[in-house]
């Protein structure tokens, strides 16, 4: 697969490091925000082809951001790999119009093959 | 002047001798006893008995001639009708006393006594005729009725006493129980109110009571919908169960209050009359809510250090030399492993208070139930390798349910069959139709339980004895197990003995025909 460019977005670091390290690791590049109110400008200066986005963060929520790149038509199409340890988490990521959802705690396993699902 | 030999006398010197003898037949004919005394002789002797005095008295007329008449109070002289008859006989005059005489045997009898003198032309007292009535009957009858009457008196205080006293205590009950209480009549017009709801609502007696109840206050009450509940309680005694009302009152602000109300059951005056107990629970569900944000949070920040710990594990895992010895290579597993004890911890913790806090969130949608149970089977195939988990029979149905929880309990059902059953590999899944219900029964061949660990081991934080000391854990797994069925409208139930294993089953309602192709 080709390299594709991967922008992760949480707020807690280790999650960061162990996405940006499997990202690394399958052959992506990485990058990484820990403040969800720059995705919005991460996103428009670095054009990723997939965004892992977390739900519950401080400032902006990953339900706000999702909303927002869905609203507009030059991120429409980003796929966005909803991650969250929230129970409700689901419903939430789908009714804002996620294109997948995974639970915290997270199976690498299940990260690499969404990813590579969603980039195909 | 007694001329003994035939009880005549005489009473004047005029009076024909047949006339006298009619007389005297008559005067023995009477049933009260009759006495003449001579006044003018020493001590007033009796010269003249009838036979109903020796009835009455029990004396025979050769004991009573010559004597005065107190022989007839033996040695009871002491009473006051005495003196009252002393005096009117020395004074000449007529009275009437009831007085307490004695037989010959010594009998106790009441004596109406009615004495007149009888004079000459000078108006001098010659004689006293006696009239008696033997009224011990009568006097019985008054004494038993003053004493009754004083029981019935003494009865009833004690009655009011006791009324009254729990009249007091059921109105301090009443004024203490920390629940506003409101009695209403059929048109729902406050016939009392309790100190509680007084204070509670910051409002005086005088503006309560007498009014009907949707006018109170900025007509807080007037709603439809409990007005129709009201309206159904008296015709249908169903009563009102937990209504909430979250109203802006007056003086007291913006309330959530919990309702109930109920006819009152009894006859009499009290009839067709309705208990309104109104209870603030704005407090509580603040409460309630905060400890369900807290646990969100709790759990939410409990998660992600765990999520990075096995992201970590897993980048060692693949990261791993293939030359790693088996020892590392099932350490590393039995990470993973504790790594999702301890989420599923976290979880449970989660789902006890949202039960406790009736905050269960059901996310329910129409779901291909075998798909369900194959998946959640196969899922539990996958991290536990080691035993042979056998899925038997199919349904064919659709259920409308939250699907997550019903995976949850399947999984609960299998990693508890594999728990308790370590030295069995062996775990049997049935699925069937039963009526309108799936049936799921999970058969272990473990070391089973007792009739008391089955009785409670749905209820929270039940652990059994025996398992307690082999299975550390806290209790819940099959609480929320039973409780998520329940929501769902299903149960659960197990069939066990011990060192025979245990068959955990449960049903859901299936869902009718799908409305839409």
């Amino acid at each position: 697969m080709d390299k594709k460019k991967i922008l992760i977005c949480d707020d807690d670091e280790g999650i960061i490091d162990v996405l940006e390290m499997i990202m690394e690791e399958v052959g992506h590049e990485v990058m990484s925000v820990n403040d969800s109110l720059k995705v919005q400008e991460v996103i428009d200066k670095v054009q990723p082809d997939l965004l892992i986005l977390d739900l519950w963060m401080p400032r902006l929520s990953g339900q706000d951001v999702l909303r927002y790149l869905r609203s507009h038509p030059q991120h429409d199409k980003l796929p966005v790999i909803v991650i969250s340890a929230s129970r409700d988490g689901e419903q939430i990521a789908n009714a804002a119009g996620a294109d997948q959802f995974i639970a915290k705690p997270f199976d690498l396993g299940n990260i690499v093959e969404s990813v590579d699902a969603l980039l195909n | 002047m007694d001329t003994a030999k035939n009880r005549d006398f005489d009473l004047s010197a005029n009076a024909g001798a047949s006339n006298i003898q009619l007389m005297t037949m008559a005067l023995d004919a009477s049933n009260s006893g009759v006495i003449i005394t001579d006044h003018t002789q020493p001590d007033n002797p009796i010269i003249y008995c009838n036979k109903a005095f020796e009835n009455i008295t029990g004396y025979s007329r050769k004991d009573i001639i010559g004597h005065n008449c107190r022989f007839l109070q033996a040695q009871d002289r002491n009473q006051k009708e005495r003196e009252i008859l002393a005096r009117c006989i020395a004074e000449g005059e007529e009275c009437r006393v009831e007085i307490r005489n004695y037989k010959k045997n010594g009998d106790l009898f009441w004596n109406e006594l009615y004495m007149a003198p009888v004079k000459n032309e000078a108006g001098e007292v010659t004689h006293f005729i006696g009239i008696q009535n033997d009224v011990t009957w009568r006097k019985n009858a008054e004494h038993d009725l003053r004493q009754q009457k004083t029981v019935m008196e003494k009865k009833i205080r004690e009655r009011t006493m006791a009324l009254k006293d729990s009249e007091a205590f059921l109105s301090s009950i009443i004024e203490t129980v920390r629940e506003g209480l409101l009695v209403l009549d059929p048109d729902f017009n406050v016939l009392s109110a309790n100190y509680h709801f007084l204070r509670t609502f910051k409002v005086s007696l005088e503006e309560t009571v007498g009014r009907q109840l949707y006018d109170l206050g900025n007509h807080q009450w007037d709603i439809p919908k409990l007005r129709d509940l009201l309206i159904k309680i008296l015709p249908t005694n169903n009563p009102v169960v937990d209504f909430e009302v979250e109203h802006d009152f007056p003086h007291i602000g913006r309330k959530l209050m919990l309702l109930n109300a109920y006819r009152v059951e009894f006859e009499g005056q009290f009839k067709d009359q309705i208990l309104l107990a109104i209870e603030d629970i704005t407090e509580r569900r603040e409460v309630e809510n905060r400890k369900d944000d807290f646990l969100s949070i709790a759990s939410h920040e409990l998660r992600t250090p765990l999520t990075t710990i096995k992201g970590y594990v897993q980048l060692l895992e693949r990261a791993m030399p293939e030359n790693a010895s088996q020892k590392f290579l099932s350490t590393f597993g039995k990470v993973s492993v504790y790594v999702e004890r301890l989420n599923a911890l976290i979880g449970e913790l989660l789902d006890v208070s949202r039960i406790q806090s009736g905050n269960m969130e059901l996310h329910v949608a129409r779901f291909d139930f075998d798909a369900m149970i194959a998946e959640a089977v196969d899922g539990m195939r996958a991290t536990v390798p080691t035993h042979n988990i056998m899925l038997k029979g199919q349904t064919g149905a659709s259920v409308i349910a939250d699907e997550s929880h019903i995976a949850q309990v399947v999984t609960n059902l299998l990693s508890n069959a594999i728990k308790y059953a370590p030295d069995s590999k062996q775990i049997e899944v049935n699925i069937a139709n039963v009526s309108e219900y799936v049936k799921v029964s999970v058969k272990d061949f473990g070391l089973g339980m007792s009739q008391e660990d089955r009785k409670k081991v749905f209820e929270r934080f039940y652990r059994g004895v025996e398992i307690q000391k082999k299975f550390p854990g806290m209790g819940i797994g099959l609480y929320i197990c039973d409780q998520i069925i329940k929501n769902h409208n299903g149960t659960l139930w197990v069939e066990s003995e011990i060192g025979k294993g245990s068959v955990f089953s449960f049903t859901l309602p299936k869902a009718g025909k799908e409305q839409h192709g």
